[in-house]
């Protein structure tokens, strides 16, 4: 759950009071746009991300104007940009003016959390602008700090020094990086990241630091982060239709993270444990249409939903109905596989019965009367399966899964839509 | 300056606000060995003890390690008990009340909500300075209260383990604190070995450590970390401890990307590290555990490099490559685990810690191919499981029906439910417009055996319910007629008969039951309407049986058995249990008692669905004692000048038998004739749609209060008959009689209409013009009677509905439902016409902003008066009649969905489940 540029950067600054540049959106008139360009002598034309977008692959994707002609035009160039790392593609949803910042010093800042110190962190440099990884080492300050007295003022001062930083930086920042703690900690961020912050000199000869450009990464488990208001579709641009469906039934007891691998996959794992979705993930590879974590001990109604909901997708397309975990723990089998169950029958109730074969690989308390009652299921909606205990090897089962799938494209779907009595 | 001392220094202060621990960090860890993570001597405090989670976990854990619980804290709880196999744990509103009951503890296990968890470890060490080790098993923490977390206790110097996590084991030491390493049964996975696990999946710690015991590995301390973004107790840690500990000759990690905590690990013993989410490097966000998501440089494969760098190894191990050096090997499959273990130990002279046990091989337990032609490959022969999972399948074989699970059921039902936005109801996941379409007894058997008869079981049904109905000469109706006479309500009436229905009067239909279980269960008979099945072994068997032949003979033919019998046969009703009894009583000379024959007949509708594990054996037996409450509930609301021993409302009890349906029977019993069809499709239909409105409905409340109060944890002791007394209690006037409301406003629109026929679409009468002149004088009334600021003015009866409401002109979808099936069979009723006409009048006179829906409370009211209305326009019948007719028709159709609740409630409610505790009621005086 990211952000990414001014746009919506400027609004969260604004609500600690950290200055910015002069952000106008998409909609801005010319009038507009020509007081800024009046005020700042231009302005940046720079395409609006939703999500997560990294500097690289970004050349480009900046306009520059001194008019309003040519910032018109940028506009229409930049409006539906595409950014594309690899097989990464994002589409552009409108553009941001921004103010030209005269400046002399650019700083790099971020606040997150570093697991090597397992505390909020600090980093800066007054050498920013740039990548922070094109920077030597010795540029960089990475300080630790206590979140129980929270981000303080001499936590800058102390380390511009260190990095012996130009005197006349020191104390803008001290008085104004601090205000970012309350913007990071108290509305649900991990990441805060302003790349860069230039130091303006007003009339009067005073430097001002403004953030140009901005970056956060929320957490998705603190409801703090709510209480800034913004829209969900700022994040739902990440989701597909499955995904936002199955996220909805989030609650603290047991996990539902999916993840779409491949919306034209075969097999569609329902997975449990983060560590069996790690390792049935890799194995699948694209024959899966889902990377999923059910773990945790979903009570039966929430379990009962995400098959539902997981059939009602993805059982159509599939040769293969894949259940699989390693020995649980204290997830409870027999309610979980009594969940699946009842939603596979009322399934084939509602949709009819769709060719499929079931492989199922799991431990934990009550598998036996877990074990039996899906095998009881599956006996009456007539479907071949497998079922393993938790002394098969997961990755052999997977290799199973994935015989069974082959078998299913090379012929082994029409045989059992014949034994369904259903064309294929 | 170089990097590392700008920031040494910069870091300086920040590490002299941590308790001072080991001397090997900067910051504070407290754990110098492994043996001192889960030791005998720890003592634990759970929090939120009687959480869900924790409610399964906890008490395995104590009897686990010894009883090492002291007590546990849960806010409004305090003064309950946790029972566990090796006695009750305490449990308080919160820490400082158990510290002051004396109560001191090392260890606090934390099952708070994420919400609290920051709050609740901070409470926690704050007033118990004693406080050394936390565990947070909770998941989803959020990442601003983890640091929180983090600093506050390394501050007080407190080892944090988790959050997300599942606790820490110690097998020698034969101790788990926290969560569920080694699930129910951990000794099955927790073998004292040589080899310690961390984790950062808790659900691959047991797999692993069942994965070694292949190879003949057992372990000693097993340490779930979690993966969160903060892994309070992580690699580094771990590591050194698991140095410091003599038994440990090796160790396995399992590591997820994501983080850093692995980059400076240096290894004095062996390793073998499984390193796995190559994949995820593609994620974008996490899929699982919140910090397995890398950032730069740590993902999956960076990892395997600074493991492979650690271990002096150039490659991964594999099957087809398997490098490992004496330092150790990675994997990126948890599989090779052991086999890379034993390679790596090998070169040490180390050997396995016990001979194998079991391999990994596939193994499947259950399979079928269904009758497919499949590669070899892909039918694998089915192998006998795992000690103790072989004794469990070989009695899973011989289990007869479903065992569902018992939770608290209150305001829960796995029987009905209601949607909210259509607001239709569910029976057995069957929308009751669906069921409205069935018949009575079709109905009355789907409640309880969660699906419908065939042709054989609804004949069977008919016979057993009609040859009941009649209850001349019973206490039963003499009460329900005394109630009658001191002026009751018909649903008092009717609990009056049927408390006489007790556990007695069922008990030989249901030991027919039990008789028949234990005969026929494992004989292979799938279908007890294929009556060519060969019964001849079963029938040596019973003759051959005393207390068989004790529980199933008489010395004479039973009235009610004669008329069964006699009603199957007319019927052509073919049972195999109805075929063994016969030749039953052949044989022996003896004569079928009564009851006997409703057993058989119940046991027949509920075999199917018993084998097939879709009812319990509960149910089943249980079935006669309801059909004897259906029989006495229809059967009671005739009064006893209208039934005699040879015949009810005047018709013969074997012609009942033989030739009624159950639905004909109830209406004879409210109407007192024979329905013609349009009037049976109407009743039926009415029926249906009463069923059900979901478990939070106030009758489906009170039976479900009967239920949990005689404790379904002993099932036997439930008395099905004080169920069905809990729902009619729970209907009244306003709820259930109050569909005589309508028809009362229906007939004074109505009664000098010259209304003769209301099926007749040809009534002559001008219904826009009667619905407009009401609806004009509805609205001078309602406006005179706000203006005197009267807000309690009477509102017209079954129109407008809460959720149907927002469009310019709106429908109830269940009324439009019934309406379509009426109008396909050219059923043609004035009453709805009417309805449909006084809410466009409405509209059109002022009265209401939009056109309101008639809703479905309409329906009933409309079709009710249609069956009535002739009688009562010659003054045949009385306006109390009718008000009766009403109410007892509400109490046919929920007594169905009465008998779900009830019989779910048996089958899945604990004891006294549907209480409300002292904290969420209120005071009002």
């Amino acid at each position: 759950m990211q952000i990414t540029g001014m746009s919506w950067g400027a609004k969260l600054l604004s609500y600690v009071g950290f200055p910015t540049a002069k952000v106008l959106g998409p909609e801005a008139t010319k009038e507009a746009i020509q007081a800024v360009i009046d005020e700042f002598g231009g302005v940046l034309i720079k395409p609006i991300f939703k999500g997560g977008i990294g500097k690289k692959g970004k050349a480009g994707l900046i306009g520059k104007a001194t008019d309003v002609y040519t910032a018109l035009k940028e506009k229409e160039r930049l409006y539906f940009a595409e950014h594309r790392v690899g097989n990464t593609v994002a589409k552009a949803e409108g553009v941001t003016f921004e103010s030209f910042i005269p400046c002399k010093h650019e700083v790099y800042f971020s606040l997150t959390d570093n697991t090597q110190f397992r505390a909020p962190t600090m980093t800066i440099t007054h050498r920013g602008g740039v990548d922070i990884e094109e920077l030597p080492k010795e540029d960089i300050a990475v300080v630790p700090f206590d979140p129980l007295t929270g981000f303080k003022g001499f936590i800058v001062n102390n380390a511009l020094n260190k990095l012996n930083a130009p005197n006349e930086i020191i104390s803008p920042l001290v008085q104004n990086l601090p205000k970012l703690w309350d913007l990071f900690h108290h509305y649900g961020m991990t990441t805060l990241e302003l790349n860069p912050i230039r130091i303006m000199e007003d009339a009067k000869g005073r430097l001002t630091p403004v953030a140009c450009d901005f970056k956060c990464a929320f957490d998705g488990d603190d409801p703090n982060m709510e209480r800034l208001g913004l829209s969900k579709d700022l994040f739902n641009v990440e989701l597909s239709a499955y995904e936002r469906e199955v996220n909805q039934l989030r609650t603290y007891q047991g996990q539902s993270d999916v993840f779409v691998i491949n919306p034209h996959g075969t097999i569609t794992a329902m997975t449990f444990g983060g560590g069996a979705n790690a390792l049935v993930t890799e194995l699948l590879g694209d024959a899966a249409t889902i990377s999923s974590d059910f773990g945790g001990n979903p009570p039966y109604a929430k379990m009962k939903d995400i098959g539902r909901i997981t059939y009602n997708y993805w059982l159509k397309q599939s040769n293969v109905l894949f259940i699989i975990g390693g020995k649980a723990n204290n997830t409870d089998i027999y309610e979980t596989f009594r969940a699946m169950g009842d939603a596979l029958r009322e399934h084939f109730s509602t949709h009819g019965p769709t060719p499929l074969y079931v492989v199922v690989g799991r431990g934990g308390p009550n598998l036996v009367r877990g074990m039996g009652y899906l095998r009881d299921t599956l006996d009456s909606l007539g479907l071949p399966y497998r079922i393993f205990g938790h002394d098969s090897a997961m990755s052999e089962v997977v290799n199973f899964a994935q015989a069974v799938d082959e078998w299913m494209i090379k012929g082994g779907r029409q045989q059992i839509a014949r034994k369904l009595g259903i064309s294929e | 300056m170089s990097k590392q001392k700008v920031n040494a220094e910069l870091n300086r202060g920040f590490n002299y606000m941590q308790a001072k621990g080991e001397v090997k960090f900067p910051y504070y860890v407290g754990i110098h060995s492994l043996m001192g993570i889960a030791t005998r001597e720890d003592r634990v405090c759970v929090l939120n003890i009687l959480g869900g989670e924790s409610r399964t976990v906890t008490p395995v854990s104590h009897a686990y390690s010894g009883g090492n619980v002291v007590c546990g804290t849960m806010p409004g709880r305090s003064g309950e008990f946790m029972k566990t196999p090796v006695g009750n744990i305490p449990v308080y509103n919160n820490v400082l009340e158990a510290m002051d009951a004396g109560h001191r503890f090392n260890v606090a296990v934390v099952y708070v909500p994420p919400s609290g968890v920051r709050d609740s470890v901070i409470e926690a060490v704050r007033v118990n300075p004693e406080l050394k080790k936390v565990i947070i098993l909770t998941e989803k923490v959020p990442v601003s209260h983890s640091r929180m977390i983090r600093q506050y206790c390394q501050q007080r110097g407190v080892d944090v383990f988790g959050a997300n996590c599942l606790g820490v084991a110690d097998a020698h030491q034969h101790v788990r604190l926290g969560g569920a390493l080694g699930g129910s049964a951990p000794e099955e996975s927790l073998v004292p070995g040589s080899v310690a696990i961390f984790s950062n999946s808790g659900n691959f710690t047991t797999t692993i450590a069942t994965y070694l015991l292949t190879a003949g590995w057992g372990t000693t301390v097993s340490l779930s970390s979690g993966k969160d973004v903060y892994i309070h107790f992580a690699a580094p840690e771990f590591t050194h401890a698991f140095h410091n500990d003599y038994r440990t000759q090796a160790a396995v990690m399992y590591i997820e990307p994501g983080g850093y905590y692995e980059h400076d690990l240096q290894f004095d013993k062996p390793v073998v590290a499984c390193v796995v989410g190559r994949w995820k490097a593609k994620l974008t966000r996490s899929c699982g555990h919140a910090g397995a998501i890398a950032g730069s440089g740590d993902d999956a494969e960076a990892k395997e490099r600074w493991f492979m760098k650690k271990f002096g190894v150039d490659a991964l191990y594999t099957l087809e490559n398997p490098v490992c050096s004496a330092k150790g090997a990675v994997v990126t499959n948890i599989s090779l685990i052991p086999q890379a273990l034993t390679e790596v130990m090998a070169k040490h002279g180390i050997k396995p810690d016990f001979p194998p046990r079991g391999n990994l091989e596939l193994k499947p337990w259950f399979g079928n191919n269904q009758g497919l032609e499949l590669p070899s490959a892909l039918s694998p022969p089915l192998v006998q499981a795992i000690a103790p999972y072989d004794d469990q399948i070989k009695l899973l074989s011989r289990q007869v029906g479903t065992i569902f699970p018992r939770q608290t059921m209150k305001d829960c039902s796995g029987a009905s439910r209601m949607d909210p936005k259509t607001q239709v109801s569910r029976i057995h996941n069957l929308s009751i417009l669906d069921a409205s379409t069935r018949t009575f007894e079709e109905n009355l058997v789907l409640s309880l055996i969660r699906e419908y008869p065939d042709a054989t079981g609804r004949s069977l049904a008919n016979v057993a319910l009609n040859a009941y109905v009649n209850q001349s000469g019973t206490v039963g109706l003499a009460a329900a007629d005394a109630a009658r006479a001191a002026g009751n309500s018909p649903n008092t009436v009717l609990a009056a008969a049927v408390a006489l229905v007790g556990p007695r009067e069922a008990a030989a239909a249901k030991q027919t039951i039990t008789v028949l279980l234990d005969l026929f269960v494992q004989s292979g008979l799938e279908d007890p309407a294929s009556t060519g099945f060969d019964f001849s072994a079963q029938l040596e068997t019973a003759v051959a049986q005393e207390p068989i032949r004790a529980a199933l003979l008489s010395d004479k033919v039973g009235k009610r058995g004669k008329i069964m019998f006699q009603g199957i046969d007319a019927r052509g009703a073919g049972s195999v249990f109805i075929n063994f009894l016969r030749a039953f009583a052949e044989r022996t000379g003896g004569k079928i008692r009564d009851d006997v024959l409703l057993g058989a007949i119940c046991c027949h509708l509920g075999w199917v669905p018993l084998l097939r594990k879709r009812l319990s054996v509960t149910t089943v037996k249980n079935l006669p004692w309801h059909f004897r409450v259906y029989s006495t509930l229809v059967g009671s609301t005739v009064s006893a000048e209208h039934q005699d021993e040879k015949s009810y409302r005047g018709v013969d009890l074997g012609e009942l038998a033989s030739s009624w349906s159950f639905t004909e029977t109830a209406f004879l019993s409210l109407f007192g004739h024979r329905p013609a069809d349009q009037e049976l499709f109407s009743f039926s239909v009415l029926l249906g749609l009463i069923i059900t409105n979901g478990p939070g409905t106030i009758s489906a409340q009170g039976a479900k209060g009967a239920v949990s109060a005689d404790g379904p944890e002993v099932p036997d002791r439930i008395q099905i008959n004080k169920g069905y007394i809990g729902f009619l209690t729970h209907t009244g006037y306003a709820h259930g009689g109050n569909g005589y409301e309508a028809i009362q406003f229906l007939v004074e629109r109505f009664r000098n209409s010259g209304l003769e026929d209301p099926a007749n679409p040809s009534h002559g009468l001008d219904l826009e013009g009667m619905a407009l002149a009401y609806a004009k004088e509805y609205g001078g009334y309602k406006k005179k009677a706000k203006a005197e600021g009267d807000l309690n003015y009477e509102k017209i009866p079954c129109i407008n509905h809460p959720v149907f409401k927002d469009k310019d002109v709106n429908y109830d979808p269940r009324e439009v439902f019934v309406g379509e099936l009426f109008e396909k069979r050219n059923d043609y009723n004035i009453f709805q016409d009417f309805y449909h006409k006084l809410v466009h009048a409405l509209h059109k006179a002022g009265v209401s902003k939009k056109v309101y829906c008639v809703n479905v409370d309409a329906v009933i009211a409309v079709l009710l008066l249609k069956m009535l209305w002739k009688s009562f326009s010659k003054g045949e019948i009385s306006d109390g009649v009718m008000e009766t007719a009403a109410f007892t028709t509400f109490l046919f159709g929920r007594m169905m969905g009465s008998a779900a609740e009830i019989d779910d409630h048996t089958n899945r409610g604990r004891n006294m489940d549907t209480r409300t505790v002292a904290s969420q009621c209120s005071y009002a005086g």
